[in-house]
């Protein structure tokens, strides 16, 4: 309370002193904008969720990835064209059979505990996160293919892959495989979870469950990534994470200048938030298969790709989206995310809303009566759609599916969305109990595309443990393109084959694409330098500064 | 209330009330039992996957041998009744476990987060009281108006939900008025929304049964003696009606402390404030069921030492009570 009263004094000062001196017109707007950055200081980041571990090799869910983006490092970086660049690794080469990747190290680096960054480290975090006792959920999709790492000099490390896989550097790029200190990951995963250790800008000094984890500068930082802006150690002293799950809350803690940064600020408040002169939006999507209705073809009706076209042309989904986000969210362009790698937006208009064509499509599949209430019959069955709703999907999720519903029905479809509880939504998930069932997937590389909708993916039999292809889609044509464009560093081939892939998603009406995720971040005028780092859209503030 | 309206109980009632207290516990430890029980195969009957919750969710791809780690780990391979027994075994020496979700030892999950909880509820029991006190003695039988004002707001009060309320002293005294921070920070200024939250609409329930006791005893013949012997109206009320009127309040206040546990699971979100309602409410949705069933049993103890306590104020406060014990 006090501490309000005292920053609302302090922004009047400073506006009156910025008015003073426009008035006296020496000084221009930009200079006014302090670009300069300020050294020392705390940064209040309050973000929705809260990570139920800190290391991001456990798990592998979207908070634990912004949390450690802040104190480790990469392997390797990737910029916003999505080129790899170097990072922890100062070069690499690749073996002509691409199952053979050698990485030159860095020899300056060292891990906030002390400890030396190099060939054994880089295999303790390979090992730690393949390893089933890790409990690693990104494991499965992303380094599946690893063996192992020898280590032929304390800066040399060599990894072997069992099959070629070109998508490996994009997702040592992410902030979920970032590189921790040998000695912590070999404690019990419990306490590494609560006290991670990496090579970071910052380091975790305390998590207060609930309320907040607190981050301090590491003085020794001297290697960041070619992405980022200065050199040296980060200039905040403190970052104190926040967790405010409730949006208006979070909203008006920023308006205040009580918190300098929030993370995903309320549709309902951007446009507000964007006529505030104190507060700025960062905006960006997040790379991957965007937010969708993933429509399970394994079972009627949408056995019938005439019935899944049909659905996916009776949503009026750019409309949809305006009401429910108030215009702040866009429609996904396909089933990769425009920022993601080798995207294209070519078939998009497949999706268009078109509802005399649903019909059309819907009598030609033969269901052709409907009953007293314009429910679409064949063989006295209804045209039933059922999808579970998980208690995690928040009220604009849900009143986006309930903007669906109300379209697919005046084409003839029943549309049943049942609301269920986390665990059960899981359950209902693994045992391919529904037609269409929300979902989403964001990591830098194309190569989601096959976790999403290759036939590796349908069962417990292949690489994960639960089915991460929802659509259950087997087309060996998909699988064969999906498959050869890991075989290949040279872009051209990726980006033709990725190209093919995405036609044969498109053409084949597998899911009901809403939009892509993304990062939305509510700056106050507090803060400075606050970026996304590019592989993830994930906040980093290294960069940032605050003055107050 | 004042110092008059206490009995000190003799030897013998300290006696009586030792037994009760005895009993009181035997129940107890009954009661918690039960409930581990109920709880233990509830959330073995909720459909859902627990393992999966574990493991990160809807974006998780577990390999194969790390789905098989972890349900060996969690223990969920064994036959029901061995998880069952197990269970109970290790509830005896008091091990509640780890918590699937939070990754820690169930025990320091709820070390760490009773405190902001117990200080919440026993903050909003106290303004609670104050509250339907205030209104009760101020404006019962003063006048028809007054007492039909104090009775309609009461009755307003008691039927507002909690989180309504949250949100509109939210709106009005911290995104409007910025009087009180929206979020909890450390400090007595952000326990001051939620206490209201949750008081008001309790303070609305003990002032509607207080009332209801204190006409009937403002009817008794000792008041009309005891206004002859000269005393004020104030004094009456406080130290003869108010007496018989409290009593349905006490027992009213077991049942409150646990709802208002309950209740601030809604306010602990909106507020942002650490604690035991928050952290139930994610080990439910999570299938934990470690932390679902340490939570459950602290709440219980809760109300156990709650009815306990409110059965000994009964007796201080009402001598008759002990007479019959006799």
């Amino acid at each position: 309370m006090k501490r309000i009263s005292r920053r609302a004094s302090v922004a009047r000062g400073s506006t009156a002193i910025a008015t003073l001196l426009l008035l006296a017109g020496g000084i221009s707007q930009a200079a006014a904008d302090e670009t300069t950055p300020v050294k020392g200081g705390t940064l209040i980041y309050a973000t929705d969720r809260e990570p139920t571990c800190l290391d991001p090799h456990v798990d592998g869910d979207m908070p634990q990835v912004f949390i450690a983006q802040q104190y480790t490092d990469s392997l390797v970086s990737q910029d916003k064209q999505g080129r790899i660049g170097p990072w922890l690794a100062k070069s690499w080469t690749i073996s002509p059979d691409g199952k053979t990747y050698t990485f030159k190290l860095r020899d300056d680096v060292t891990f906030t505990n002390g400890e030396k960054f190099n060939s054994a480290a880089l295999k303790a975090n390979l090992d730690h996160i393949k390893n089933p006792a890790t409990q690693s959920s990104t494991a499965g999709g992303y380094i599946q293919q690893y063996v192992n790492t020898e280590t032929p000099d304390e800066f040399t490390a060599v990894v072997h892959l069992s099959k070629p896989y070109a998508a490996f550097l994009e997702v040592l790029a992410q902030g979920f495989l970032g590189i921790q200190a040998p000695a912590a990951l070999a404690r019990e995963r419990n306490v590494n979870c609560e006290s991670p250790i990496g090579s970071g800008p910052f380091k975790v000094v305390k998590w207060d469950r609930q309320s907040e984890i607190v981050l301090e500068r590491n003085p020794d930082y001297n290697w960041a990534p070619p992405t980022a802006d200065h050199q040296g150690p980060a200039y905040l002293d403190k970052i104190v994470w926040k967790i405010i799950p409730e949006p208006s809350v979070r909203y008006a803690s920023l308006a205040s200048g009580d918190v300098d940064v929030i993370e995903a600020v309320p549709p309902e408040s951007e446009a507000e938030a964007e006529q505030n002169p104190d507060l700025k939006l960062i905006v960006a999507d997040r790379p991957g298969n965007p937010t969708n209705g993933n429509i399970n073809i394994t079972r009627a009706p949408f056995d019938d790709i005439r019935v899944r076209e049909a659905f996916i042309r009776s949503a009026d989904i750019p409309a949809a989206l305006d009401s429910v986000f108030f215009g702040r969210y866009h429609r996904a362009p396909g089933p990769l995310s425009a920022v993601t790698p080798f995207a294209t937006a070519d078939f998009q208009h497949l999706y268009d809303h078109d509802s005399e064509r649903a019909n059309k499509l819907l009598d030609e599949a033969g269901w052709t009566e409907r009953d007293a209430s314009g429910i679409r019959t064949k063989d006295g069955k209804k045209l039933t759609v059922h999808i579970p709703l998980g208690d995690f999907q928040g009220p604009a999720d849900r009143s986006l599916w309930e903007q669906i519903q109300a379209t697919a029905g005046e084409v003839g479809f029943d549309v049943q969305l049942e609301s269920v509880g986390f665990s059960e939504w899981l359950d209902r998930d693994s045992r391919w109990d529904y037609d269409v069932i929300g979902a989403y997937w964001n990591t830098n590389t194309a190569d989601v595309l096959r976790i999403v909708l290759s036939s590796e993916f349908i069962g417990a039999a292949g690489s994960g443990g639960y089915h991460q292809n929802g659509t259950g889609f087997k087309n060996a044509e998909f699988d064969a393109t999906v498959a050869k464009a890991l075989e290949t560093q040279d872009e051209a081939p990726r980006r033709d084959l990725y190209y093919q892939a995405q036609k044969i998603v498109a053409s084949n009406f597998l899911q009901l694409l809403t939009y892509p995720q993304s990062t939305r971040l509510g700056v106050y005028k507090t803060a400075h330098g606050v970026r996304l780092e590019p592989s993830l859209s994930v906040t980093t503030l290294y960069d940032a500064w605050v003055s107050k | 209330m004042s110092a008059g309206v206490l009995a000190l109980p003799s030897g013998d009632g300290l006696r009586r009330i030792g037994q009760r207290v005895a009993i009181r516990a035997l129940v107890g430890i009954l009661v918690l039992l039960a409930s581990a029980t109920v709880t233990f195969f509830a959330l073995k009957l909720t459909p859902g996957d627990p393992v999966r919750a574990v493991l990160g969710g809807p974006t998780a791809n577990p390999s194969p041998e790390t789905i098989a780690a972890t349900i060996r780990e969690l223990g969920l391979d064994r036959p029901l009744h061995v998880q069952y027994g197990l269970y109970l075994q290790r509830l005896v020496t008091g091990n509640l476990g780890i918590s699937f979700s939070q990754r820690q030892p169930v025990v320091r999950v709820i070390a760490e987060q009773i405190g902001p909880t117990l200080q919440l509820t026993a903050s909003a029991l106290v303004v609670a009281w104050a509250l339907a006190l205030a209104s009760v003695i101020g404006t019962t039988r003063r006048n028809r108006l007054l007492s039909a004002l104090g009775s309609g707001l009461e009755a307003v009060a008691a039927a507002l939900p909690q989180f309504w309320l949250a949100l509109v002293l939210l709106a009005v005294f911290a995104f409007g008025l910025k009087w009180f921070p929206p979020q909890s920070r450390d400090g007595f200024a952000d326990l001051v929304l939620p206490t209201l939250a949750l008081a008001i609409p309790l303070a609305g329930f003990l002032a509607q049964v207080t009332r209801e006791s204190l006409e009937l005893a403002l009817d008794q013949p000792f008041i009309l003696s005891a206004r002859t012997r000269g005393l004020s109206d104030l004094a009456v009320r406080l130290r003869h009606a108010l007496r018989h009127a409290v009593l349905p309040g006490i027992s009213l206040s077991a049942w409150a402390v646990g709802s208002l546990i309950g209740n601030a699971v809604l306010v602990e979100v909106i507020f942002s404030r650490q604690g035991l309602g928050r952290v139930l409410y994610q080990a439910v949705s999570r299938q934990d069921m470690p932390l679902t069933i340490g939570v459950t049993l602290v709440v219980t103890i809760v109300y156990i030492l709650a009815s306990t306590v409110a059965d000994l104020l009964f007796v201080l406060v009402d001598p008759r009570i002990k007479a019959a014990t006799r």
